[in-house]
């Protein structure tokens, strides 16, 4: 059978697992976004806290996922669990770096302009700072993503969705007839995927960049 | 050196030493059984260590005696055509899992510590190879202006002036590729090739939380150390005055 043909006859099998994939992807970013901006707006003032962030996402960075997955076991079984949360932690770094070092790029002088608008500081934050520096932030939301979609893959091991159970199965399999479609059609499936995620990035930054930052 | 800096330094390994000092004290208190003894004895706890650690140090050395020469190379203007190519392949490589590569290079190439290795390699040459580039990109025109004005050769422009202004660079890349491949030799255990992924298969397998547990940990220590050691080396190799 080639690889076509594989691909052909588990259409639903495999496209459900992209979805899978995708979806768990997806969800870890949102929660990984959620936190790391939060600790980023309390940090980029504090050179303190800010260097404690980010040292602590890249402890988790340098934990070998195959590790952090496996010690997730005994506190959270098998499954999603440990994967969601894995894949959180691991995408926290480029996200908490990218928040800091984008807040930190806004002039101050836009800040003293807002604030003497009358606008209070939080608003200042979500109307002017934010947004200005959103397009350093997303560079650090989509390094994550292309990540993750990696790792994510290890995690059929511990029970996780995606494709790499199509990784496994074709391991597991060694020797049989669709052994290595299964594992070429993982590998490929989890590049694909991470190709239009970056599309879909590009699609972002168009949208929601503010109108005066484009070039 | 300023007291903050030998701070920071010191405290990774002995923040590490806790840690692993706590894992000993906890797995010496429980009773293990037959199953839990036979991998967690200092025999195969020390093998299993040593593969992993000459795995990830021949890893490294490989891809820096690839990329580092290969990325100058494509640097120089002849090649100057070809590093956007490398540089989108680079991302391709990076959108890779690793698994996926380890698992397709033994179904065609069969098992064992080679295939392992050569999974590595290739996994980790992108990354610093696109440093190497990047790094030997940024350097100022102007400085090579300069240099050249003041009589000196290109080899000498690229001796003196672009390598060791890419240095910086050229060492974070080392540290990821040293991050990198002790990642990855964790999954050498799938192609039968050793390392400490063989204990955090067996915890899993064999559902033992003293093994899996010891398995985790090792491994996420080896591998904090391996990046403080990544960082001392940047540390001490950067040419003073950068």
């Amino acid at each position: 059978m080639t690889l076509f043909e594989y691909i052909e006859s588990r259409r639903d099998e495999l496209l459900l697992a992209a979805a899978e994939h995708a979806f768990v992807v997806a969800l870890c970013i949102l929660i990984a976004t959620i936190i790391g901006v939060g600790v980023g707006i309390a940090a980029y003032r504090r050179p303190r806290l800010a260097a404690f962030a980010i040292g602590t996402s890249g402890v988790f960075l340098t934990i070998p996922s195959f590790a952090l997955l496996g010690l997730l076991i005994p506190l959270l079984g098998l499954g999603w669990g440990p994967t969601v949360v894995a894949l959180v932690l691991y995408s926290l770094l480029p996200i908490v770096r990218n928040t800091i070092v984008g807040l930190n790029g806004v002039d101050g002088a836009v800040v003293e302009a807002g604030r003497g608008m009358g606008m209070s500081a939080r608003r200042v934050m979500a109307r002017v700072q934010l947004p200005l520096a959103w397009p350093v932030i997303l560079t650090g939301i989509r390094v994550s993503t292309q990540m993750i979609i990696g790792i994510a893959a290890i995690a059929a091991y511990v029970a996780g969705p995606g494709l790499g159970n199509q990784i496994f199965d074709g391991l597991a399999r060694l020797g049989s007839v669709n052994s290595l479609n299964a594992a070429l059609a993982g590998t490929l499936g989890v590049i694909l995927l991470a190709l239009a995620f970056d599309l879909l990035y590009l699609v972002i930054r168009l949208v929601t960049t503010p109108g005066g930052l484009r070039a | 050196m300023s007291a903050e800096r030998i701070r920071r330094l010191v405290a990774m390994p002995a923040g590490l030493a806790v840690v692993l000092g706590l894992l000993y004290l906890w797995v010496s208190g429980q009773e293990l059984d037959s199953i839990e003894r036979r991998t967690l004895n200092a025999d195969y706890l020390v093998t299993r260590v040593t593969d992993h650690l000459w795995l990830t140090v021949l890893a490294t050395v490989l891809v820096v005696a690839i990329a580092i020469p290969l990325g100058v190379l494509l640097s120089r203007p002849a090649a100057r055509w070809l590093s956007p190519v490398v540089l989108a392949l680079a991302n391709l490589g990076q959108a890779t899992p690793a698994i996926g590569l380890l698992v397709l290079l033994t179904m065609l190439f069969g098992v064992g510590f080679g295939i392992a290795l050569a999974g590595l390699v290739l996994y980790a040459v992108l990354p610093v190879l696109r440093n190497t580039i990047v790094g030997i990109q940024q350097v100022d025109p102007a400085l090579k202006e300069a240099a050249r004005g003041m009589g000196m050769t290109r080899a000498q422009v690229l001796w003196r002036v672009e390598l060791k202004l890419a240095i910086p660079v050229i060492l974070a890349g080392l540290r990821t590729a040293l991050v990198l491949a002790v990642g990855v030799a964790t999954l050498a255990t799938f192609v039968n090739a050793g390392g400490l992924g063989d204990l955090i298969v067996n915890g899993i397998k064999l559902n033992r939380t003293p093994v899996l547990v010891t398995g985790g940990v090792l491994t996420a220590c080896i591998a904090l150390l391996v990046d403080w050691v990544g960082g001392v080396a940047e540390e001490f190799l950067r040419p003073k005055g950068i």
